[in-house]
């Protein structure tokens, strides 16, 4: 049996694969987060409100959605102990609005910047388009995804980096300015999606229906379709056809979980476990990554825009999913077609900011004394993304992050293995089984944090 | 030149930053080197094949920029414990970069670790990974380029005066002084109430300076954040986020969205100010602050009026 160790380390932190081969197949895979930095530990007896500046440095790439997950646990802590913290329309919207632009800039730099790349390995005749830093379309790419990242900065100052919404709202007072700003740079973003990455107008895009889907794409997802089914990645990828979705933030997110038989339930914190019998927690031998295993009802689940979409009703997904199963090609189309989907939303959200309504309703309440305990559970790019936080007296008493990538990247259990490890498991090609992990969105900065 | 850019412990935010620059974007930075490995662009080649071959002279390296922190030993690059290679690497280098705060100081993860260095530094004490006198090649200690994140014109500055051999000055910190000379205050646009003592009481306002009770750091932290503004449009402070000072050292801070007060004067004063002259000369600009600046910049009917219209 060979054992083949691999670093993917694209932009997304370190994560080791170890591939152990037997007669030219994948025959068991570990996914092994080499890196730890203790952010859980680090917050413990700090002022809680430190939480919102802290928790946002766990990931460079989706830090606004922790930003936005650490700010929930606190007000459900507030609401939880009796108090009542009131949040404005307009903030509401605007959080809503500057958290749907960080998937937007994650969905762009993760199909162009990362994805494909790997694709271009298996067609090098797409080289001239897709490749980094040289590539026309790449470089075009690297700019499209900067507007909605300014749309951020509009609002919270930065990205990456801010902490720009505190419990009772944000800290922001924008004027008409801000909000003809980020239309025209939504509007543009738009443009950029209906001329690079759908290859037609919103309007057609989303009139495509469910047959004739495939057929009618255009632009860079019709190469990138191609490409894969071309080369087989409509049948690679699946994992254990379990699904979450934690946050119900706009029509196309909503939450749920589904099963492998097609059952849909809700979702309950409550049922999330975290298992550490293969991290280095444990400090067992076995042990491989820093990463624990996140578990629902004790099995492992797959997060991220498929398990969203499928969630939410989307028919031309569910559709594709139906014939394709959980493979890369419905995987990146889904992520695909969430972005077009967040971006008409992100101009709904806009457009209905009401400029007189407070940004902050101070929350009624004495901040040093202050103990209770609370949950944020939010979607990020990625899936699902939870902090719980216990606060006593005013100071931190124990914070918990779970991540999306904890989910999909983390180890296996007694009983299973990791969401991504199985995914891998009898692939015959080295190159394709990196184009399966890399499906799920790797970040090794999130999967041990 | 050659440029290698390598992550320790980190988010990955200055990355991130970095693909956000504009004029000159990340593409057209780079592409005035040839770049060894990236870890947002390299997609044909292996890092540790790209290290083991500068490991064994068979390449000069001209620039290493690192983003992170370097931890104990466990993390492994070619089967030597990364603070070693990052050591052998460095030594090897015309000039090292540390990139961001975690690279710079040791941050965030060094609170946790005591292992956990920056490059030159562990948070005020110099030494670091690569010890206090550590010289590059070209004679320069390691550039500090901090912030979490470093803004992403911070870097493209940097590598553009190594390309036309400009020189560099550093301050104390071995920080380039033409990028940290400056205070977040500096530019802020809340700056006028800072002077005449208006302060915000509450946040998600335009109005008022962060100082007194959100704990703004602007005018203690060294960053051209006010000056070369983030994503091209605005910064913390700008929008009303008290800065909370993530290019020094002692970031993060404890109690970093409040201002502690003793006896109604601010713990930290604004940097070389006297408790004295704080006393002075904030009783006399309360005194003589203009109305104006007590009053929101827009008043509310009219902006109403106009929503309706
Ligand atoms: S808000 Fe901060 S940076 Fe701005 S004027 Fe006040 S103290 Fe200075
Ligand atoms: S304003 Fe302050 S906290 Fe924000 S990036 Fe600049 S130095 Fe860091």
């Amino acid at each position: 049996m060979k054992i083949q160790r691999k670093l993917l380390n694209r932009i997304e932190g370190e994560v080791e694969l170890k591939l152990l081969w037997d007669s030219g197949r994948i025959k068991d895979a570990f996914v092994c987060a080499p890196n730890y930095r203790g952010f859980e530990k680090l917050l413990v007896g700090r002022p809680y409100l430190d939480a919102v500046v802290i928790t946002p440095r766990i990931c460079g790439i989706c830090g606004h959605a922790h930003l936005m997950a650490s700010v929930e646990a606190i007000e459900d802590a507030y609401r939880k102990a009796g108090f009542k913290v009131e949040l404005s329309d307009k903030a509401q919207r605007i959080r809503k609005l500057t958290l749907t632009c960080e998937f937007l800039q994650n969905h762009l730099r993760w199909f162009y910047l990362y994805l494909m790349p790997d694709i271009i390995k298996l067609e090098p005749n797409l080289r001239e388009l897709y490749e980094p830093l040289k590539g026309s379309v790449w470089t075009e790419a690297l700019k499209a995804s900067n507007l909605p990242v300014k749309v951020i900065a509009l609002f919270g100052g930065q990205w990456p980096h801010t902490s720009y919404a505190v419990p009772g709202g944000v800290v922001c007072d924008p004027t008409g300015w801000e909000l003809v700003q980020a239309e025209f740079l939504l509007r543009k973003l738009k443009e950029f999606f209906e001329e690079r990455l759908l290859g037609m107008t919103f309007e057609n895009y989303l009139s495509l229906k469910g047959e004739e889907y495939l057929e009618k794409l255009g632009g860079d997802m019709r190469v990138f379709c191609e490409v894969a089914i071309d080369h087989g990645l409509h049948e690679a990828g699946a994992s254990y056809d379990r699904f979450l979705s934690g946050g119900n933030f706009l029509p196309g997110v909503t939450s749920g979980v589904l099963s492998e038989n097609g059952k849909k339930f809700s979702f309950e914190v409550s049922k999330v476990s975290e298992n550490e019998d293969f991290s280095f927690f444990s400090k067992r031998k076995e042990a491989y990554t820093w990463s624990k295993a996140a578990r629902y009802e004790g099995l492992p689940y797959e997060t991220g825009p498929l398990a969203r979409q499928l969630m939410s009703g989307n028919e031309i997904i569910k559709n594709l999913y139906g014939k394709y199963g959980s493979s890369v090609l419905v995987r990146v189309l889904a992520r695909l077609d969430e972005g077009a989907k967040l971006l008409k939303e992100a101009l709904v959200l806009l457009s209905g900011i009401k400029l007189n309504e407070p940004s902050w309703i101070k929350p009624p309440l004495e901040t040093k004394n202050f103990s209770g305990k609370g949950v944020g559970v939010i979607e990020a790019s990625r899936g699902t993304l939870i902090h719980e936080i216990e606060i006593n007296q005013g100071k931190i008493k124990s914070y918990n992050v779970i991540t999306p990538t904890v989910w999909n990247l983390g180890p296996r259990d007694g009983k299973y293995l990791g969401v991504v490890e199985r995914a891998v498991v009898g692939m015959a090609s080295e190159l394709k089984a990196e184009i399966v992990v890399r499906s799920f969105d790797v970040c090794s900065v999130c999967t041990s944090h | 030149m050659n440029l290698l850019w390598l992550q320790g412990l980190t988010c990955s935010g200055n990355t991130q930053s970095f693909l956000c620059a504009e004029n000159p974007s990340a593409d057209e930075v780079l592409g005035m080197f040839e770049v060894l490995f990236c870890p947002f662009s390299s997609w044909e080649v292996d890092m540790e094949e790209v290290i083991l071959k500068l490991l064994r002279r068979r390449e000069e390296l001209n620039v290493l920029i690192l983003e992170g922190a370097v931890g104990g030993s466990d993390h492994r690059v070619c089967k030597r414990s990364f603070a070693e290679v990052v050591r052998e690497l460095s030594r090897r280098a015309d000039y090292v970069i540390a990139l961001g705060n975690c690279a710079v100081f040791g941050n965030i993860p060094a609170k946790y670790d005591q292992e956990v260095k920056g490059l030159q530094y562990r948070f005020k004490q110099m030494g670091g990974v690569l010890g206090r006198d550590f010289r590059s090649r070209s004679g320069l200690p390691v550039i500090n380029l901090s912030g979490c994140p470093a803004h992403p014109s911070w870097l493209s500055y940097v590598l553009l005066q190594i390309l036309s051999q400009r020189k560099i000055e550093l301050d104390e910190l071995g920080r380039p002084k033409e990028l940290y000379a400056y205070l977040t205050h500096h530019g802020c646009i809340r700056n006028e109430y800072f002077e005449w003592k208006v302060e915000a009481e509450e946040l998600g306002k335009k109005e008022g300076c962060l100082f007194y009770y959100f704990g703004c750091k602007g005018p203690m932290t060294h960053s051209s954040c006010n000056r070369i503004l983030w994503n091209g449009l605005s910064s913390k402070t700008r929008v009303g986020m008290p800065c909370v000072g993530c290019t020094e050292y002692d970031f993060p801070r404890e109690g970093m969205l409040e201002t502690r007060h003793l006896m109604g004067i601010p713990d930290e004063l604004p940097l070389g100010v006297s408790k004295r002259g704080y006393i002075l000369i904030s009783g006399i600009a309360k005194t003589f602050a203009p109305e104006r600046l007590k009053k929101r910049l827009m008043d509310e009917d009219s902006k109403e009026t106009a929503q309706q219209d």
